[in-house]
């Protein structure tokens, strides 16, 4: 189970108990709302993160490593992982978070460096490699996108369902 | 008001799990009411009473309460009481910005509601607040386009944006509002000190970290503009954050983020097409150049390209920064807003959208 997946679901759980629940006068009402809690912690014993769009990720950040070992290679630079961190038997969803995470915050100690003194001693080819990596996690976001729900700042702000273009004042 | 349930720490990850809430945060709307009434009460001396009592708005950030006052004598008065909870998307609140704002905006061509009373430490009602004049009008839905036809649109753009430059030529340096440039650190430059608060508020360890997020805020700190002139901005200025009637703009509202800065500030925010609908024009009926012209007729500032283009990134940058407060009240602070969860889905295509609006500008 991955860090992410759980906290989401418990905070479901929790939002239905605490914001929603006291609000219910009617029993039928409740009752269906107690149900969605029960299916809500059960998807939650059963279901994972998809580990699909987690291992692009991570294909794209080692991509994104070996591109910078070799645009700077004679530069003084930080560590870098080398090879393929995610293993053929594939480890679970929540390893794999981590790994893509871990590789986000790597990426982005890398991007700094471009940006910082370490990189004065060539800037043009720290230009370079800076291009390389925006690229690469401009690529990672879009696997990121591809599995994004639509977005619902009308109804999440006002509590109404879209289709209402004014609100009271 | 319920009672405080201490919060218990994931040991694994440090985060506080959805769980463990600070229920004492959730404000509830009839002890909000009787407290009013109990600062009225005290206020005029005299008993009051709080004949209507309604909240007005679900935002992510101020809660905002309509309501009636009838006196001893008799007399009722329409308010608005606006309260920054504990547990809202930027707490903890200051209610100043405003205050200051609407001090500093009553006598100006700039409409805002007319301030009655507020209290930074919260008075009877427990939260920073303030109480306004109520403003009669609607508030336009900045995300799905507006149903009003293009010519309404397109007279409430030309408002919007004569109100922008009457705004923004304001000498702010003789009103309330000059007491927030009281808080910037020395050595910090002015236009800049916005950025610098939203990069603290970036900066603070999340789940998911975004590199190029990190990498942007950097980016705007070394590569911010000279503004043309230091003016009032009001951080916020955006379709959704008016109110109109018959085809009027009656009041300014949500001046919780003004300072002094760049004026193109306010331009590029009011751009997002976010706020428009989507669209690239502004309130989804007036071209870039044809805004860009009106604002400079009427305020006398020449605005720069590369200013608007940097600023139009500082505004996804902002737009990022407010998302990742929404994901630390949920992930960090434990706060039972689902509202706060769904907010974090939308980073991806922000930050892709930043990275390449700081494309345009370099």
């Amino acid at each position: 189970m991955s860090q992410s997946f759980d906290l989401l679901i418990d905070g479901m759980i929790e939002t239905i108990r605490s914001r929603i629940l006291p609000q219910l006068g009617d029993d039928f009402v409740r009752g269906q709302a107690y149900g969605i809690i029960y299916a809500l912690s059960g998807l939650k014993l059963s279901a994972d993160w998809s580990i699909a769009p987690l291992r692009s990720q991570i294909a794209l950040q080692d991509k994104a490593f070996a591109e910078f070992v070799r645009l700077g290679a004679e530069l003084d630079h930080p560590d870098v992982p080398c090879g393929p961190r995610v293993l053929p038997s594939a480890p679970e969803s929540a390893e794999l978070e981590r790994l893509r995470n871990d590789g986000d915050r790597k990426l982005g100690e890398l991007l700094m460096w471009t940006s910082g003194p370490g990189a004065a001693a060539d800037p043009e080819r720290a230009k370079a490699i800076q291009a390389t990596l925006r690229h690469i996690i401009r690529d990672q976001l879009k696997i990121d996108i591809s599995i994004m729900a639509k977005p619902m700042f009308h109804e999440l702000a006002t509590g109404e369902e879209s289709g209402s273009a004014q609100s009271r004042g | 008001m319920k009672a405080n349930v201490a919060p218990s720490l994931d040991p694994l990850s440090g985060t506080q799990s959805p769980g463990a809430k600070t229920a004492e945060l959730a404000i509830d709307d009839a002890t909000m009411r009787h407290r009013l009434t109990q600062y009225l009460c005290a206020e005029a001396g005299s008993p009051v009473e709080v004949e209507t009592f309604e909240r007005r708005s679900t935002g992510f950030s101020w809660i905002t309460y309509s309501f009636t006052a009838r006196d001893q004598s008799g007399q009722k008065r329409k308010l608005i009481l606006r309260v920054g909870p504990t547990n809202g998307l930027f707490a903890p609140y200051s209610v100043l910005p405003q205050v200051y704002a609407l001090q500093s905006m009553e006598n100006s061509r700039v409409p805002v509601p007319r301030l009655v009373s507020y209290s930074q430490q919260g008075a009877n009602i427990g939260f920073p607040f303030f109480i306004s004049e109520h403003v009669a009008g609607d508030v336009a839905a900045p995300w799905l386009g507006s149903g009003a036809t293009e010519q309404h649109r397109r007279g409430i753009v030309l408002q919007f944006l004569d109100i922008l430059a009457e705004l923004h030529t304001i000498d702010w340096q003789h009103l309330p509002l000059r007491e927030l440039l009281v808080k910037i650190p020395a050595g910090e430059r002015t236009e800049r000190a916005p950025l610098t608060a939203w990069r603290a508020l970036v900066s603070r360890p999340l789940i998911r970290y975004y590199p190029l997020l990190d990498w942007a805020g950097l980016w705007l700190h070394e590569n911010c503009p000279t503004p043309p002139r230091m003016t009032i901005v009001h951080g916020d200025y955006r379709v959704g954050n008016f109110l109109e009637e018959n085809g009027n703009i009656t009041a300014i509202l949500d001046w919780e983020l003004t300072h002094v800065g760049d004026p193109h500030e306010d331009l590029g925010w009011a751009l997002v097409p976010t706020f428009n609908g989507g669209s690239r024009k502004l309130y989804g009926v007036m071209e870039r150049s044809e805004v860009i012209d009106r604002y400079q007729n009427k305020s006398g500032i020449t605005l720069s390209p590369r200013s608007l283009a940097y600023y139009e990134a500082f505004a996804l940058y902002q737009m990022a920064a407010i998302q990742i407060c929404g994901i630390h009240a949920f992930e960090v602070a434990g706060f039972d807003d689902m509202r706060m969860a769904a907010m974090s889905t939308q980073m991806a295509s922000i930050v892709r959208a930043l990275d390449k609006a700081i494309e345009v500008v370099a």
